[in-house]
This record gives structure tokens, sequence and C-alpha cells, in this order.
């Protein structure tokens, strides 16, 4: 009886044994305030003035830095408790120095840099709600190898955040105070998914991007913004890269050439048509409803030659004078003619411009790639090649504008 | 047992069992594997890898239903004589346990990069292979049943997370679908191949079936979901994302689910779901090829019941499991011995086939 009675008691102890590893925790446990929400990340060049950095990921002699260059990161780091949640909460709270807090610290690498900015907060970063990555364009055209490395590395960077490329500082972007939202990154990236849903923007989250860039034939773009002086943001167009590096960025009206070329919907952006180029008064706006485009690649001489069709469907938006008769289809006819006209060359401008640099941001050379294996293989075959090729590859525009409605208006 | 029927085991439970088997570990650096040999013709290569991967399974049931009564390890005796065939056992044991090993690491690799960075990987590996160990102490009609509940929690995440994904899939990035390097489409066949060797589980559960003669049918079903599956994958992965991308992902299945979001932005990232799926996957996988280790000691040892081995074997499979060096050795080693593992679960029932059908051996079939 009394063997039994212990034999029990050991195996209910052996049960409250099996219990403590649930009892004691996770591991991993970090519980939400003790972490750092990075939202937004900004990566400029270090200048002159910057402080100096410590030693915290390297020793002067036996551990020495990297020789790249300084790089000065910004992060915007969410407080916990501070965000308002509804609308109704806080009371009015657009100062996002009350919600966030912006530091800024200098280091050789990013990581080294986030590494420098561990030291001075008690939480551990997390950055698994980033949501923009703001890269100057002093940084962007050094080259984005860095960058791109240490985010792809990350397993708690998304896919979706943003990367972009700012004129003039990109650590001005974590401190603007916009109007709209109370904290800058979500209005940042509100302005961007708005964007895309009005047509004016491709999709080009950070993993996108990523792919494009990887791709043979294909180079990367990112958004290219400005700060204006209200706190608001433009997006000012593609800042387009050739492998890493950042080698030019186009006019916030040419992302619609690209849109156009690509075919994305919905369309959204409107374009003046002049009717007779020395009458002022002959000009209306459209606005494009709806693009498709059909590439069609031939080779021409041992050269590859695209034939790029677009079709617009546009609507009458306005006209700056009172004797246009737009009720007339003959003067519809024109407007669509016109614009058609002056789309091919608007087009045209703009693969020329990305040739120039050898920038192949639409993926023609993907075109190749898949539809001609045999002579990209033969001809081409890597990615520097292409950059070459693209150069002296020749391109047909042909535009076709359908103007479909005029509005509210009869005449 | 207390179970009175003796060949409990239906077809479809079969096939259950060899997809839950076969949809594990592998799955996550699959579409490296695939691009790696191939470029955009990587569905292609996974479509070679699956039909050779399948020639193997259907030897093994081919010779199972000739053989209804009686597993690899006993036919082997009969077929080329009691010490080839002993050696034969030992080398299946040998493969399997290596299996168990590397699987059970390989999934604290990626558990230790992505999710629980500062949990011990030697902790998340230990766990799964006791787990493991648990539940291969039960009989076979349980390990039937484990495969079966745990099989539509494996199908529908992977289905949906791919459907989801092709919304961004561009069709330029999966052509051409010819390739250029034969030889490197070889090895990634094998490589490929290698990730399908768990369908060796079937040489246990045949001679425990209803009928024997239907294990043909649950084969080819078995590996007709999991093929797909695979494909689908693969297709999904390369069409999203582009081969030269996935070529700089470790593991693009899970930078996939990364990169999809529910409609609606429900979830706006898939990984962690996808991960919670992926943990039963790997469970049911370490079950299977575990389970067949264990079984084939018993055989080899004529033992009554394989429950003995299951602690026994336990402290070398984790031992083994510890030894690679690092994430690029592992995967450096989990090529090399799948391709030679196929030596194992390909050539050698294909060599027992032969010389049953030349030497016109056959199983008693069932009364």
């Amino acid at each position: 009886m009394d063997r039994r009675g212990l034999l029990a008691r050991l195996r209910l102890l052996a049960a409250a044994l099996l219990l403590t590893p649930l009892l004691s925790g996770c591991w991993d446990r970090l519980e939400i305030d003790e972490r750092a929400v990075v939202l937004g990340v900004s990566i400029d060049e270090a200048t002159e003035g910057d402080e100096r950095e410590s030693e915290i990921s390297h020793v002067k002699g036996s551990l020495p830095p990297p020789k790249h260059g300084l790089v000065k990161v910004g992060v915007q780091i969410a407080l916990p408790g501070r965000i308002p949640l509804g609308p109704g909460e806080g009371g009015g709270g657009t100062d996002p120095s009350q919600t966030l807090w912006v530091i800024h610290v200098v280091g050789h690498s990013i990581d080294d840099a986030f590494m420098n900015l561990q030291q001075q907060v008690s939480s551990k970063l997390f950055f698994g709600h980033l949501r923009i990555i703001a890269v100057s364009e002093a940084v962007a055209r050094k080259g984005m190898e860095n960058i791109n490395d240490y985010f792809r590395r990350n397993s708690e960077v998304r896919r979706m955040a943003w990367l972009m490329v700012t004129k003039g500082k990109a650590s001005s972007l974590m401190t603007a105070a916009p109007k709209l939202e109370r904290i800058p990154t979500l209005f940042l990236m509100s302005t961007l998914d708005n964007s895309i849903r009005m047509g004016k923007f491709p999709k080009d989250f950070i993993g996108i991007y990523w792919s494009n860039s990887s791709k043979k034939g294909q180079e990367g773009f990112l958004p290219y913004v400005i700060l204006k002086d209200e706190q608001n943001v433009e997006i000012s167009g593609l800042a387009y890269f050739r492998s890493e590096k950042m080698v030019g960025s186009t006019k916030p009206m040419e992302v619609a050439g690209y849109l156009g070329l690509k075919g994305v919907n919905p369309a959204g952006y409107r374009a003046v048509v002049m009717l007779d180029e020395d009458d002022p008064d002959s000009a209306v706006m459209t606005n494009v409803t709806h693009r498709q485009s059909k590439i069609k690649l031939s080779l021409k001489d041992g050269m590859p030659h695209f034939h790029i069709q677009v079709e617009l469907e546009a609507n009458l938006e306005e006209k700056l004078s009172e004797h246009l008769a737009i009720n007339d289809p003959s003067v519809i006819q024109q407007i669509e003619r016109k614009q058609s006209e002056t789309s091919v060359k608007f087009y045209q401008n703009i693969i020329k411009q990305t040739q120039a640099k050898g920038s192949d941001i639409f993926g023609f050379g993907e075109q190749i790639r898949s539809k001609k294996p045999a002579y990209w293989s033969r001809e081409i075959g890597t990615k520097e090649k292409w950059q070459e090729m693209y150069k002296e590859t020749t391109f047909d525009v042909e535009v076709v504008v359908k103007i479909r409605r005029i509005g509210m208006k009869a005449t | 047992m207390g179970n009175t029927n003796e060949r409990p085991i239906t077809m479809l439970q079969t096939a259950t069992i060899l997809v839950s088997t076969l949809i594990g570990v592998g799955v996550l650096p699959l579409p490296l594997f695939a691009v790696r040999a191939a470029d955009s013709a990587a569905p292609f290569v996974t479509m070679l890898g699956i039909g050779f991967a399948s020639i193997s399974l259907l030897l093994l049931t081919w010779l199972g239903i000739r053989f209804p009564k009686e597993t690899i390890f006993e036919y082997s005796n009969r077929i080329i004589g009691k010490w080839l065939g002993t050696v034969g056992t030992l080398l299946v044991i040998l493969f399997f346990a290596i299996l168990t090993s590397l699987a059970a690491r390989e999934f604290g690799e990626v558990v230790v990069t992505s999710v629980l960075k500062s949990t011990p990987v030697e902790v998340t590996v230990i766990v799964m292979l006791v787990l493991a160990a648990i539940s291969t102490r039960k009989p076979l009609t349980l390990f039937a049943y484990m495969h079966n509940f745990y099989f539509p929690w494996l199908l529908v995440p992977v289905v949906l997370i791919s459907i989801l994904s092709l919304n961004n899939a561009e069709i330029v990035n999966l052509q051409p679908i010819i390739w250029s390097h034969p030889q490197k489409v070889f090895i990634g066949t094998l490589t490929i191949a290698a990730l399908f060797q768990g369908s060796f589980v079937i040489t246990v559960i045949i001679p425990s079936m209803r009928k024997p003669q239907k294990a043909m049918r649950a084969s080819i079903i078995g590996i007709l979901i999991a093929g797909g599956l695979y494909l689908v994958i693969v297709s999904a992965s390369v069409g999203v994302f582009g081969a030269e991308e996935i070529k700089k992902l470790l593991w693009p299945t899970l930078e996939l689910a990364k990169a999809t979001s529910l409609p609606a932005n429900v979830l706006e990232r898939l990984d962690a779901a996808f991960l919670a799926v992926w943990v039963t996957a790997v469970f049911t996988t370490l079950l299977s090829s575990y389970f067949l280790t264990l079984y084939a000691l018993k055989q080899l040892f004529k033992m009554q019941d394989h429950r003995v081995f299951s602690f026994i074997l336990l402290p070398f499979v984790f031992f083994m499991a510890m030894l690679p060096q690092n994430v690029t050795h592992l995967y450096g080693v989990i090529e090399d011995v799948g391709r030679i593992g196929l030596v194992i679960t390909t050539a050698y029932p294909a060599v027992l086939a032969l010389l049953a059908f030349v030497r016109k051996k056959r199983g008693e079939s069932d009364g």
C-alpha cells in the first residue's frame, strides 16, 4: 500500500515537472512594450558635421571598420501607448513628436548604424512593422548593395514595405509632420497606396523592386519623392537604376508613360492636348481611364526590335475656351488624333531617356529572354550585356486614343 | 493493440499517408533547387523530378502487391538471399535515420532563423524528435489516423497561398519553358526526386492494407496530389519572383508566404500562418521516416513490437542532426545525401523487382 502511494505521488510530481516548461514561458518572449517598433528608416550619406560614432561593432586596431564611407541612418520609433487608435482619441495630437521618436545615428554600414542605435535605445529594435525606407539620392547613386542585402536578409522586414528615393535629405522625411495622418510614415504609405489605386503609380513594393532588379533583362525603379514646404510629399517620378546604382529620375508625368507602355490599370493621368500649337485657346484636358499595351518583339538585322501598341481610353475633362465645339464628332476625332501623335513622341522620349542610361525599367530584355531564348543565350546572356544592348535596341510606338465621354456638359 | 482486424488500412488512408509524408521540410527550399537547375524552366524540372520519384514509388508498390503480406525487409531476404537482404535493410535503416535527422535539423534552422531567434536550435530539434518518437510508439492504425487528421491542414493553406500569390505572378517569368544545361537539369531532377523519398513508407503499409491490390491506385493518387502541390509551389514562386530573385532567397516558399496577403488586408503577410501549418507538415514527415526506421529495425531483429527502439534511436538521430556546421553546410549535405539515397530508394527496389520478376518469386496471396 505504502509503496503504491509513493509511486502515485512520484507520478504526480513527474507530471507537475512536465508543466514547468509551459509555465516558464517562451524563450523568445518579448513583450510589446519591450520592443522598439521601427516604422520608418531613412538612409543618408554622413556629412562632416555629423557626430562621430563610437566604436560599437568594430574597434580600431583589432576589428577595423569597413572602408565604405559612413551612412547616417534615421529611424522613426513608435512610442508605445502614444499612438491614438481611433479618430476621437488624443484630441488633435497631430504633432508627431508626441507619438514618435526620431533618432539619427551614424555607422559604417546599415547594420553597424542599427547597432549603434541599439546601443542607445533600451528596447530591442523590431522591424516587423517597418513600412518606409527612404534613401537619399546621393546614397542611391552610390549603390544600394548594402541596403538591399541587409533588408533581404532580415526576416522581419516585409516585402510589402516601400523603398523610396528622396531628392535631398532622406532624414527630413522622418521628421516631416503632415496634417492628414498622425504618423508621417503612414501618411507616406497611404500616399503611395492611393496613387496605385488612382492609377498614378505602379505597384512597386520593395519586394517587386528586388525582383525587378534581380532579373537579367530588367532594371529596378523606385518612387522618387520630394518633401514640399507644407510638409507634404510629392511623388515626383521614378528613380531608375542600373544594376544597384541609381542612374536617373523621370518627371512625374513620365510615370504615366511607364504605366501606359506597360498597360497598367486603372489609369489616372490627365494630359493637355493642344489641337493647334499656336493657338492657346485650342487646349483641352483629357483623363485617361483605361490603358492597354501590346509589345511585339521581332529581330531586325540581328538586333531586337520592339513594336509597342498602346491603346488609351480617355474622357474629356476640360477645355480652355468656348470656341471648340465638342458636340462635333470630327472635333473629338481631331483630339484623338492629336493626342495619339503627341503620345507617340512622349512614349518614345521616355524610352530614349532610359536607353541613354542603359536602364531597362520596362523589362524589354525579359521579353527577349522569354520569347527568343535561343537568341538571348547566344547574343546577350548576361545583365551587363543587355544594359549595353538596350541602348541600341529600336522601338516603334503606335498609340490609339479613344475618347469615350465628355462629362456632364453637352458642348 | 486490441485491434481484431489485422488489415485495417484503406486505400484512401494510404494515399493521405503518402501525401502528408511527401510534403515536408523540402517544400521551403524547393523552388531554389529547381531554379538553380533550370532557371525559368523550374516547373519542368520539378515535373521530371516527380516523374523520377514516381518510378521508385511505383516499383515499391508493385513489389508490395506481389508480396502482399511482407515488407521490403522480408521479401528482400527471399529475393536476394538473407545476407544481401540484411545489408539492404541495414542501408535503408541508416539512410532513413539520417533523413530523419536532416529533416529535423532543417526544421530547426528555419525556426531559429525566422521565428524563434533566441531559442537554441537544439531545443527545437529535440522537441520535434521527441514528439515524433512518442508518436511512433503507437500502432500502425494510429499512425494512419494521424496522417489522415493532418492531411487537410496541409493541403488547404499551401493551395491557398499559391492561388493568392498568382495575383502577382507574371507569365514572362515562367518563360522560356525549355532549358539549356542538360547536366544541371539532370542533377536538379535528382535533387527534387530526392525530396520524395519519404514515399518508401508505402512498403510497411501495404501488408496492413485491407486490399493490397489497391495500393497502386493509392500510390498514384498520392504522388499526383503531392507532386501537383510541388509543381504549384514552384510555378507560383517563379511566377511571382522570377528565377534570378529566387536564386537570392534561401527559402523562396516562405518568402512567397511573406509576400502574399489575404484579400482586403485581413492578414498582410501569411508567413506566420504558413509556418504554423508547415510545422505539422514537418511533423508528419518526421513521423513517417522515424516510423519506417523503427519498423525496419523491428523486422531486422525479428521483434514483435517496434516500440522498443523509439527512444533508443533518439540520441543517435539527434546527434546526427547536430553534425552539420552551418546552414550552407547543411544544404550541401542534404543535397548529397538525398541524391545518394536514390540508390537505396530507387535502384535497390528496381533490382529487387527485376530479380523477383526473373525468378518468378511471389508472395502468398491473401486467402
